[in-house]
């Protein structure tokens, strides 16, 4: 049955006494680049902090292949998948090299601190993602964008066949949103798998090979955009009427919120 | 404009390092730490070997060799072998504790205040102290013995405190504030159930001091820095990924809640031994790791906080013999104004965000 490398299985998710989801079961596909969106408070970070073992599930699990994720040592998991959070913290000074050389941690040990791998890996990671001219500087002196490409660098040096990543759009303006989207996309092809969380819904629509549209922390609709992108979903997930066109430039469905949604404020 | 392109300069001279490899393993040393930390440890040896020279007897450096080696005239071996050295080794372990601690809570605490003495581990001790000297009168012995107990009841209670919930270096911080606070009440109270003379006694023990402190209290500090180092050099590179964030070190494949719990203990035993023998020297676990800092930029080195932490005590011991109009001061009055006033010149010369972090 598990095919998927990465699932929750009747995990019930909260913070405290706070239940944010209960008996939720989702099933990340192997080899898509999977985006979970839905509007705010719906849990959708939630689930992805469980995915990437920073919550535990209080009840039901995660489980990543096929084994729960939390009985695994972490070290391993962190070779098998790579977790970009919201808003990690560069240290004050850091050059881009440094930080991403931070992403070896998991093949690195006590008298293992920088063999002829890390070294080769991170200067692929760094090519990659387009910053190996940056290499030298402070990442406290680079742009929003620059500074998510080395921290994407920096979790590609832990070469995992599964990235997360946790909202890596938010905070940036458009054209690095559109940069960093389009980075992910070569990721995907690739072949690794992919799991974001976005806002956007049309860059969801348009970058996404496997929607999981969610609500009130319970999954809604499931499956390629083409297919779920419809106006009655976004209407349940977001209650907002639209219209859905194609998107001229890349044929995906396009989101058109309708002008009638202004008469109801 | 001239000073624009400094921070490139500053950031790529961090980066650079040797690496060791031999078969499987490699060891790479960033030139910068590895010059602050020989640096430190040279400007420590030569302060140490001033220190043994001078004092109300000035010995020179010739008669101290001597006297070490035991081909000197008996007066100079009792002064260096029973009066300097245990005062000097006492303060070289208990600066280097106090510098691992700071820069441990530092790193737990992710705040540049986060020290002993803001999350209440040194007020515990003092009132360990307290205890022993108001309710039982009783010796040094004691009054070592209960401070360390104090502060480590201290460290166990923020832990259990701490324990399970959101673990970042927040609630942390408020955590030991609380407790500061209460143990602040405590040892109030108990200083106004005492009489004058062992309150006298006890305000002596709250300023910190390492006058008549013997081999024996300096052997106990060494053997818990000595275990306080190989528990650090096993979790440093945790440590340094926790620097990222609590999440990105997850996704690193950091084991988040054990590194933190173990570096709290750490921090607090090294806390306990150096306070139950010195007394709360102040501003030591402060101001070293930022010291540190400064000298081995962007990479942190704990090594290095434990060097100036000894580095601190040292020569703040050596202005305390020197003493004011002839008269010794208490170790803990110097460590306070020196390193006081040098925090705040730090921050004067170089103001700049960041640099306190």
């Amino acid at each position: 049955m598990t095919a998927s490398p990465l699932a929750a299985r009747q995990a019930t998710l909260g913070y405290g006494r706070t239940v944010i989801s209960e008996d939720l079961t989702v099933e990340i596909p192997e080899g898509e680049f999977t985006v979970i969106m839905g509007p705010n408070a719906c849990g959708k970070s939630t689930l992805l902090k469980a995915l990437a073992r920073m919550l535990k599930p209080s009840i039901g699990s995660v489980l990543l292949d096929g084994k729960d994720i939390h009985s695994q040592p972490t070290r391993a998991v962190a070779r098998r998948l790579g977790l970009l959070p919201q808003s990690p913290i560069a240290p004050d000074g850091i050059t881009v090299a440094d930080l991403v050389a931070r992403g070896r941690y998991p093949h690195q040990g006590i008298l293992r601190q920088w063999s002829a791998d890390d070294e080769r890996v991170v200067a692929e990671a760094m090519r990659a993602t387009d910053i190996a001219d940056l290499s030298g500087r402070g990442v406290d002196e680079l742009s929003g964008g620059q500074r998510q490409r080395v921290w994407i660098a920096m979790v590609l040096a832990q070469q995992t066949p599964l990235l997360l990543l946790d909202e890596p759009t938010t905070f940036l303006d458009i054209t690095h949103q559109i940069e960093v989207l389009d980075l992910c996309a070569k990721l995907h092809r690739e072949g690794r798998t992919l799991v974001a969380v976005l806002h956007d819904l049309n860059q969801a629509a348009r970058y996404a090979t496997h929607l999981i549209a969610m609500r009130d922390g319970a999954v809604v609709a499931e499956g390629a955009p083409a297919d779920i992108v419809t106006a009655e979903t976004v209407e349940q997930v977001f209650d907002l009427p639209c219209r859905i066109i194609d998107d001229p430039e890349s044929g995906t469905p396009l989101v058109i919120p309708s002008a009638r949604a202004r008469d109801r404020v | 404009m001239t000073t624009a392109p400094t921070p490139v300069r500053r950031a790529s001279s961090d980066a650079r390092a040797t690496v060791l490899r031999v078969g499987g393993y490699s060891i790479r040393l960033r030139h910068r730490v590895l010059a602050a930390v020989l640096g430190s440890l040279a400007a420590l040896i030569a302060l140490a070997m001033w220190s043994a020279a001078t004092g109300s007897t000035s010995l020179g450096l010739e008669r101290v060799w001597y006297a070490l080696i035991g081909q000197g005239p008996k007066g100079d071996e009792f002064i260096l072998w029973e009066l300097r050295l245990p005062r000097l080794a006492t303060g070289l372990a208990v600066g280097a504790c106090m510098g691992l601690s700071g820069a441990l809570f530092q790193t737990l605490t992710r705040n540049p205040l986060g020290s002993p003495d803001l999350l209440g581990l040194t007020q515990g001790a003092t009132t360990g102290a307290l205890v022993s000297i108001i309710v039982t009168g009783s010796s040094l012995q004691v009054t070592t013995a209960l401070a360390a107990v104090g502060s480590l009841a201290t460290g166990l209670l923020i832990w259990s405190l701490t324990r399970g919930g959101d673990p970042s270096g927040y609630r942390l911080v408020l955590v030991g504030i609380g407790i500061s606070a209460i143990l602040a009440g405590v040892n109030g109270y108990l200083l106004t159930r005492t009489t004058i003379i062992d309150a006298f006694r006890a305000v002596y023990w709250l300023t910190g001091d390492l006058s008549g402190r013997d081999f024996g209290q300096a052997r106990t500090v060494a053997i818990v820095l000595a275990a306080g180092i190989v528990v650090i050099a096993l979790l440093s590179r945790g440590l340094d990924s926790l620097r990222l964030g609590e999440a990105a070190a997850t996704g690193l494949g950091v084991r988040v809640g054990a590194t933190r719990v173990a570096a709290l203990v750490t921090a607090s035993v090294l806390t306990a031994a150096a306070v139950a023998v010195a007394g709360p020297l102040a501003f030591v676990a402060l101001a070293a790791p930022h010291i540190a800092a400064r000298l081995t930029g962007s990479s942190r080195s704990f090594l290095c906080s434990a060097l100036v932490g000894a580095l601190i005590v040292t020569a703040a011991d050596m202005i305390a013999v020197a003493g004011v109009g002839g008269h010794q001061l208490p170790t803990g009055v110097v460590t306070g104004v020196v390193g006081g006033a040098y925090l705040i010149w730090l921050l004067i010369a170089h103001r700049k965000k960041g640099v306190l972090s």
